[in-house]
């Protein structure tokens, strides 16, 4: 760093030992704690090295639990990723009354998580919601939401794509309005239909957003936990049991606390080599696919 | 005021060294202009004056004292930044007074230097506005005005003109040059512009690749430039620069293009001896005996005539002050006079002749 | 892309408008929904078909605001939220200029290890914190919820607050230390003042995602400090008998939400790209 500038590092002292003590050492202190069988319960502890490590890869419930969250990751972030765009082309195409449509579609996005997962429950509740309480008025027996594994969730997928669709879609819609318009008028002149337009040159010119919207959405759905804890719990039984929640119960309905440091271990190794593929494939598929 | 001497200077970013040793001596008042290309180290240069680079050896001694070490407020410059760098949410009179201010003076004291400045500068009406509410030029004089306020031993500019339309650029060229011979302070320039450094220099330092092509007068480096660079680099149109070797007589000169220019004294320089030879466009002259020539190009500027000809395949441009009645493909002859030539040597390309 | 109006692409535009006008409506049922409900009475909460049309009461709404412990939740948040955001920005910040001043190679691994962070799973944060909370007795109390916000809050406000300051020119810092200025003197008197917008959006965005979290506050809080996300989702989940109260109360805690939305606006795809509202 230049002379006159060296007074500069004092500016990160307090950031970085707030970061150092809110962050730093409890993370540690969590990667510590992996290595021992500690029930908070009873306070005891023993030192088992890798043992919660082998327990947990070998028990069944995490992999159903990893199943499920590659199954609710990967659908939710499809569905928002998929929607959002076309509500971002659409909106894009609009332009006009784009405005008052961005804001009210914007709407589900700043609801409070918790809130929204009530407001789906009171929509998706058996009987009484407004889903139901249509169906039957024209005497259509609706499934269980909330209460079918499999139904339970698509209605979890449907939840997050509600609360996270317009993310996707502002960021998207923000990428778009930055493209420079005299490439897709060059495109129109070239005589490009609308389909190619958006194949090869809308899309490849977004892909560093499209790149950045799927992986924060990626890595907050693994973390994802408001939604599911209101709206099912985990349940029925373990069919919405993300790795997130199976970690909640472990370490504060369960107190494992040091099982339950090496499932949030375990999760962060995951959420890290999953997020660096599909960086590379991203970019790969981008690079290669249009020359 | 005070002379400014920057001794065996270099600077390194990484591994990539951008001035490679650079001395320069700049006298007590004198106006000084670093030009070059852009990334030949003028802008580094004059940031290492300022202190807002580290420099990496060498030193720097303003009135004698090396301040290389020193943090920028301790080393009496003041500076124009080349975006003016105007506080934004600060009038023009808090713009002017801020140095002043944040060196403990008192306020009255501020008001009167400001209002010194200000007067200097033609400033006295803007003074309580925002530098939003200002023309280009109007921020480029209140910049300086910041400057001046404080009476520093040098002052600094960083290309200050570059963002201002052509016009207005003449116009603030002889107004830097006013002031400072109004106020006699010692200034280092910089600028990519080679007509800004031959109007406004006392002395024009030519940089490339962190290094110095040449010191000089502006007249010097017009009329012997050092090595081939300035003399492309000085000058507008530039001079003709053509590759060959020396005639057996001295009076010729073979073009390694092919063809030979013929002129009518000798050329000082070895027979045989392989040159860049180069004239300036406005001494090339029209004459019933001199090397043939074909013109291809004629550009009318109003007050001169761009003439671009080829000489046995060479391409050659001339400025004539006459207006000549030439047209496209018309064969002439040029003078090329002999004592208007440069000599500069194939190989390291350094001036031949004194 | 310009629109001129020849017949087959006027078309398309009236199909677009005509479907987001659909989707739109879909979209925001489940919201309009909850307004009803919130203003229903029971009888016509529970009916098939259900009701559009029905005598509107504000009775719930009154009944949250003044009879309930809705206001003393909402202090909570407000508490624990302000809190945040006055240890997060002024912090921050200070990080975040000194990160776009120093030299791109420098700064580049910093921001890469702060981007890092985020990928955390905020489990693996909440664990050791309930730990040490248990520990150190304090669980259920204001400071230990502060900081635990303030650390998925940090890296977030970097790198906002980093965009901002980038906007700032350098010669302005440049300028300032000829002039005589010290690092913070040039900081507080030249590059504050013009930060300030930037720092408003920072509180902001801080004071939403604070509001809005959940997981800490519902391990780290307890009957004296639970925060309204926490004390509707106990609430308002089970018991059919209380949804028109619940709603209500869930549309109390829209309002503050609404209020910085408004005064957002312009900020927010940015806000969204430097890490999204909900972290």
């Amino acid at each position: 760093m230049v002379r006159w500038q060296r007074g500069l590092w004092l500016f990160f002292l307090p950031s970085f030992g707030l970061l150092a003590l809110v962050l730093l050492w409890p993370l540690s202190y969590a990667v510590y704690l992996s290595f021992f069988d500690y029930y908070l319960g009873s306070g005891e502890r023993t030192f088992i090295g890798l043992g919660n490590y082998v327990d947990l890869l070998t028990e069944a419930r995490l992999w159903n639990s990893m199943r499920t969250t590659i199954i609710i990751a990967f659908g939710s972030v499809a569905v928002e990723f998929l929607v959002g765009f076309a509500l971002a082309l659409a909106l894009y195409r609009l332009h006009g009354s784009a405005k008052v449509f961005s804001v009210l579609l914007f709407l589900p996005h700043i609801v409070t998580p918790v809130v929204a997962a009530l407001f789906l429950k009171w929509m998706l509740a058996s009987n009484w919601g407004f889903v139901d309480a249509t169906l039957l008025t024209f005497n259509i027996e609706p499934p269980d939401w909330l209460g079918d594994p499999v139904w339970a969730k698509v209605s979890v997928i449907l939840a997050d794509a509600w609360v996270f669709t317009p993310l996707v879609m502002m960021v998207l819609y923000a990428a778009l309005q930055g493209l420079d318009t005299s490439l897709l008028e060059a495109a129109q002149i070239d005589g490009a239909s609308s389909w190619n337009t958006l194949r090869h040159v809308i899309v490849p010119a977004l892909i560093p957003a499209i790149i950045f919207v799927i992986s924060i959405r990626l890595m907050d759905v693994f973390r994802f936990f408001d939604l599911i804890y209101v709206l099912t719990g985990g349940g029925p039984g373990t069919a919405t049991e993300t790795i997130t929640i199976y970690t909640y119960q472990l370490g504060f309905r369960m107190l494992e606390v040091g099982k339950a440091s090496a499932l949030g271990v375990i999760t962060l190794i995951v959420v890290a080599m999953l997020l660096l593929t599909i960086n590379r494939g991203l970019n790969k598929a981008y690079r290669g696919g249009d020359r | 005021m005070a002379p400014l001497t920057i001794q065996q200077a270099t600077k390194s970013f990484g591994g990539v060294q951008v001035l490679h040793g650079v001395t320069i001596d700049i006298d007590d008042g004198e106006f000084v202009v670093l030009v070059g290309p852009s990334g030949c180290g003028k802008s580094t240069l004059l940031r290492l004056i300022a202190g807002l680079e580290d420099i990496t050896s060498g030193g720097i001694l303003i009135d004698g004292k090396d301040v290389s070490r020193l943090h920028p407020k301790d080393r009496d410059i003041a500076m124009v930044f080349q975006s003016y760098a105007l506080y934004p949410h600060m009038t023009v009179a808090e713009n002017m007074g801020f140095s002043l201010r944040m060196r403990g003076a008192k306020s009255d004291e501020q008001r009167r230097k400001v209002g010194q400045a200000a007067g200097i500068l033609d400033l006295d009406a803007l003074l309580d506005r925002y530098p939003r509410q200002l023309s280009g030029g109007q921020r480029q004089r209140v910049a300086m005005g910041r400057a001046i306020v404080r009476d520093p031993k040098v002052f600094l500019f960083d290309e200050p003109l570059s963002n201002l339309d052509a016009k207005l650029r003449v116009q603030m060229r002889s107004e830097i040059r006013t002031l400072h011979k109004k106020l006699k302070t010692t200034i280092v320039y910089v600028t990519h512009d080679q007509i800004e450094a031959m109007t406004m220099a006392d002395k024009i330092v030519v940089m490339r690749g962190g290094h110095v092509e040449q010191i000089g007068s502006p007249m010097t480096l017009y009329d012997a430039p050092a090595n081939v660079f300035v003399a492309g680099f000085i000058g507008s149109p530039a001079m003709n620069l053509l590759k060959g070797r020396i005639g057996a007589d001295a009076q010729s000169f073979d073009l390694d293009a092919g063809g030979a220019l013929q002129f009518t004294s000798a050329l000082d320089a070895r027979p045989g001896q392989s040159v860049i030879l180069g004239i300036r466009p406005e001494d090339v002259t029209l004459s019933d005996n001199g090397s043939p020539a074909t013109v291809k190009l004629i550009e009318p500027t109003g007050a001169d005539l761009h003439v671009n000809l080829d000489v046995a395949g060479s391409d050659i441009t001339a400025v004539f002050h006459e207006r000549l009645s030439l047209k496209e493909g018309q064969e002439v002859s040029l003078e090329l006079p002999a004592d208007c030539v440069h000599l500069f040597d194939a190989e390291t390309e350094t001036r031949l002749s004194a | 892309m310009s629109a001129q109006s020849y017949p087959g692409r006027r078309r398309t535009t009236w199909v677009i408008f005509i479907a987001l006008c659909v989707f739109t409506f879909i979209n925001l049922t489940p919201l309009i929904w909850a307004v009803l409900t919130s203003l229903k009475d029971p009888r016509d909460a529970f009916t098939i078909p259900p009701t559009i049309i029905f005598e509107p009461t504000l009775k719930y709404h009154i009944e949250v605001w003044t009879e309930n412990d809705f206001v003393f939740y909402l202090m909570n948040s407000l508490i624990i939220s302000a809190g945040t955001v006055f240890i997060s920005v002024p912090a921050g910040s200070l990080a975040a200029y000194a990160l776009s001043r120093i030299p791109r190679r420098s700064a580049g691994p910093i921001l890469s290890a702060l981007f890092t962070i985020r990928m955390f799973p905020h489990m693996l944060l909440a664990i050791p914190f309930f730990v040490m909370g248990t520990f150190l007795n304090m669980i259920d109390t204001y400071p230990l919820l502060i900081l635990a916000l303030v650390a998925i809050n940090q890296p977030f406000t970097i790198w906002l607050m980093h965009g901002f300051f980038l906007e700032i020119p350098r010669d302005l810092d440049e300028a300032a230390a000829i002039d005589g200025c010290s690092n913070w003197q040039a900081f507080r008197i030249v590059i504050l003042p013009l930060a300030r917008p930037g720092m408003t959006v920072a509180a902001l965005f801080s004071l939403l995602l604070s509001y809005n979290e959940f997981l800490f506050a519902l391990i780290l809080t307890g009957t004296d400090t639970k925060t309204l996300p926490v004390a509707i989702a106990s609430f308002g989940g089970e018991d059919i008998s209380s949804w028109s109260l619940s709603a209500a109360g869930a549309i109390g805690i829209m309002l503050p939400i609404v209020l910085v939305m408004l005064l957002l606006q312009r900020h927010l795809v940015r806000g969204l790209t430097a890490g999204a509202v909900k972290g």
